[in-house]
């Protein structure tokens, strides 16, 4: 449970002195009375925020699942159908200060409308609020996110079998795509979605291209994704370039990345990383299954014209192979602890229906430094004496509806305490602000 | 199975049985006679075995690896897939639903990159043949469907069956009257023209003419269900860019024009819906061929009116609403072919 801290008293403005004549103008005796003020922590009291229950649209709306540069994606329930959905919130502010933002936006809205496919996640509504210039793109839920996966697995990397069960369902999308004259140009883990039931769901078509629907050949020009996974013809800085084949050198550096942690091309700075793809040498690190290097091969070749097509990736030997399972599968890494990524909707359904408006929980600073104190201490311990650190940290509030887990979440995660800091409402003090 | 005593049998062992209570099955008649019944439930109960040796029951694990690939070593030699499928119309009702269940099961077996099964079927066509066939029974042509789409999931499977002269008699399979038989031919002959993208192109741009004229007939179809339902896939397929070859051979055409127009006005709203899709790719075309142009001109005042009129209520669809605004730009922009014999087409060339 996400846990905020709410203004309980509007704190008034200070007021600035603008020049020399207004503080010369002032009762000296003021200034002389002006000075800090210091507050007992156990003065300071923060009220504990509500799990407030948010709706837009029929959608009630729980935890963040991801943050990027346009907005959050929280995931949400419709309240209708009652089915998990993930939402995109973005806000016009921010979207402002992307290149291109409002543009891409409109270019995602438009694709995913017309795209249908099991591995092409799905659109499910789109909302707008005028008044906070915000737009909601409501969408299927995902579990999780290809790279999040990637980054819990040992060294990085997936065991064949589960990397070829994913690669095999870009193939089929990306076929799909490419079908509908849609070029993905942003083809990474990062954007590849993984639903409860193992599928797996390409999205993020902000810098996507559709192709006319008479133009006899692929050639695009935007080229705008992620520098580690654009072909040479792209960092080479060419003008145009075969769509298709640049969605399928992308492809094979996922592919390459999924089955050995690394990436083909590396540099310091994005200049030398496009420097580096643009000559185009990499290599396969050493014990790599021969089949899968031979594939690797030919979605990396330097020349598009040589560069696999998705049908002949469709009838290699390692596409059509099924490596064995080899029992070591990667799962979904747990999100904020819960290793089933349960609803977060539910917790603020809950405290919605089942906890009176009341019951208000208060603690103070002091509170919390203890907690903090406690948990350096419990570091230092290695935890060595947890059952009577915990039946200390329940102490530090009375009030039942301050559970166990939560409490004990502020003395482990000094991060999470740090929230707490932000808004606060204190007592006796009028005319000073927290800074 | 018995639970104590009897130890199980061996794959060959019920392959032999099985084959033998088949054999027995097919010379007989089925019903009051109390030596067929005896061979039905031999059939059924060799089936269950076969079927637990696949995937297990509550609690047994499937076999291991070695007794599977014997197994199905044992149906390849025995050629029982072929006669299974050849009889089963005479086997019980769950016995239908085993054969499905072992036959896709068999079929998914992989041993490295090698798909033996399936090189095995490419060998022996009939069993596709037959399981085409088994649309015109109504009594198994759901089972057939089953194991025909996890046929058409491999490539060679799917082109024997595209380029075999049973494939046309899809045409009149997803138009017999029992609904569910029919949407399942339905579902299956979309499969087989959509799935393998470049096979299927091939197919359709090397029998354009026959494929066509059949299908034209699916248009026109009585049936308010195949009539949608194939202009929803002709939509597929034409706008599918791997059959941009199809798809410029099929917008040169003034009869697919004109009928496209007419299911423009059909009376059900989804119809002219999907005939839309189709509608705006011969309007969309940068090279119309006169004979296209001339309807398309002899029609301006009135299409532009329609377009204008058509849907309205889709005020949501923006994607709809771009399209529909673009057509009638297009429609009201058409200049009549010029005397000196240029056309519109040849100027933009």
């Amino acid at each position: 449970m996400e846990q905020e801290i709410e203004l309980a008293d509007e704190v008034p403005a200070v007021e600035w002195l603008n020049n020399d004549d207004q503080i010369e103008q002032l009762d000296l005796q003021t200034i002389a009375n002006f000075n800090f003020n210091r507050v007992s922590s156990d003065e300071i009291i923060y009220q504990k925020k509500q799990n407030k229950c948010k709706m837009v649209g029929k959608y009630v709306m729980g935890d963040k699942l991801g943050e990027g540069s346009y907005g959050k994606v929280k995931e949400v329930l419709d309240s209708e159908n009652l089915t998990r959905r993930a939402v995109k919130i973005l806000a016009k502010r921010k979207l402002r200060r992307i290149p291109n933002g409002e543009m891409n936006v409109r270019n995602e809205i438009l694709f995913l409308r017309s795209l249908k496919h099991k591995n092409v996640v799905e659109l499910i509504d789109v909302l707008y609020n005028e008044e906070k210039q915000k737009m909601y793109l409501v969408m299927e839920y995902c579990v999780c996110v290809l790279q999040e996966m990637l980054a819990s697995a040992p060294e990085s990397k997936l065991p064949l079998f589960q990397a070829h069960k994913y690669f095999v369902q870009l193939i089929d999308g990306l076929e799909y795509l490419h079908g509908q004259g849609v070029i993905h140009n942003d083809i990474k883990p990062g954007n590849l979605l993984l639903t409860l039931d193992d599928t797996l769901k390409i999205s993020d078509f902000g810098v996507a291209e559709k192709l006319e629907l008479f133009a006899s050949n692929d050639i695009c020009t935007k080229g705008q994704g992620s520098p580690a996974f654009q072909p040479p013809e792209i960092a080479n800085g060419h003008d145009s370039f075969s769509g298709s084949k640049a969605d399928v050198w992308s492809s094979g550096v996922s592919l390459y990345n999924i089955t050995t942690g690394l990436y083909p091309f590396e540099g310091d700075n994005i200049y030398r990383l496009l420097e580096n793809i643009g000559k185009g040498v990499w290599s396969i690190p050493e014990g790599l299954d021969p089949l899968l290097t031979d594939l690797l091969l030919n979605m990396l070749q330097f020349d598009a014209n040589k560069r696999y097509t998705i049908p002949q990736i469709r009838n290699h030997i390692w596409f059509n192979s099924s490596p064995i399972d080899t029992g070591n599968r990667v799962f979904v890494p747990p999100l904020k602890g819960d290793v089933s990524r349960s609803s977060t909707v539910l917790p603020y359904l809950e405290s919605y229906h089942y906890e009176s408006r009341q019951n208000n929980v208060y603690f103070t600073e002091h509170d919390l430094n203890e907690a903090e104190e406690l948990a350096r201490q419990q570091q230092m311990q290695d935890s060595s004496s947890s059952s009577h650190q915990i039946s200390k940290k329940n102490s530090i509030s009375n009030d039942e509806a301050y559970s166990t887990r939560e409490s004990s979440d502020i003395n482990k995660k000094r991060r999470t305490k740090k929230k707490f800091i932000s808004c606060v409402s204190v007592k006796k003090l009028t005319h000073c602000r927290q800074s | 199975m018995p639970l104590f005593g009897k130890s199980q049998k061996s794959p060959a062992e019920l392959v032999k049985a099985l084959k033998e209570a088949l054999k027995a099955l097919e010379t007989l008649k089925v019903g009051g006679d109390k030596k067929a019944e005896k061979a039905q439930e031999d059939v059924s109960k060799n089936l269950v075995s076969i079927k637990n040796m696949l995937y297990g029951t509550s609690d047994s694990e499937p076999q291991t690896d070695i007794v599977v690939s014997q197994l199905a070593q044992e149906l390849y030699n025995s050629n029982l897939l072929l006669l299974l499928i050849q009889n089963l119309n005479r086997i019980d009702f769950e016995g239908k639903k085993d054969v499905a269940q072992v036959f896709n099961n068999v079929l998914r077996r992989q041993i490295g990159t090698r798909s033996p099964t399936v090189e095995y079927i490419c060998t022996k066509p009939e069993i596709l043949f037959t399981l085409m066939a088994g649309y015109d029974h109504q009594e198994i042509a759901l089972n057939c469907g089953t194991m025909l789409r996890e046929c058409a999931r491999y490539e060679a499977l799917a082109k024997i069956m595209l380029y075999s002269d049973e494939f046309f008699n899809f045409f009149q399979y997803v138009e017999v009257s029992t609904f569910d038989i029919a949407s399942d031919a339905f579902s299956t002959f979309k499969e087989l023209l959509t799935r393998h993208k470049i096979l299927c192109a091939e197919f359709l741009e090397a029998n354009y003419d026959k494929v066509f004229t059949h299908y034209q007939r699916l248009l026109n179809s009585e049936n308010y269900v195949t009539r949608r339902q194939s202009l929803k896939l002709l939509g597929e397929l034409l706008l599918d860019r791997h059959n941009f070859t199809v798809m410029t051979k099929y917008i040169s055409n003034p009869d697919n024009l004109k009928l496209m127009m007419n299911m423009l006005r059909e009376k059900s709203r989804n119809i002219q819906f999907e005939a839309f899709h189709v509608f705006k790719v011969f309007v969309a075309n940068p090279n119309k061929p006169k004979p296209i142009l001339e309807i398309l001109l002899r029609n301006q005042d009135k299409l532009v009116d329609f377009l204008t009129r058509f849907h309205t209520e889709r005020s949501e669809d923006e994607q709809f609403n771009d399209e529909k605004a673009y057509l009638i730009k297009q429609i009201k922009e058409l200049k009549p072919i010029q005397s000196d014999g240029t056309s519109q087409s040849s100027q933009q060339q």
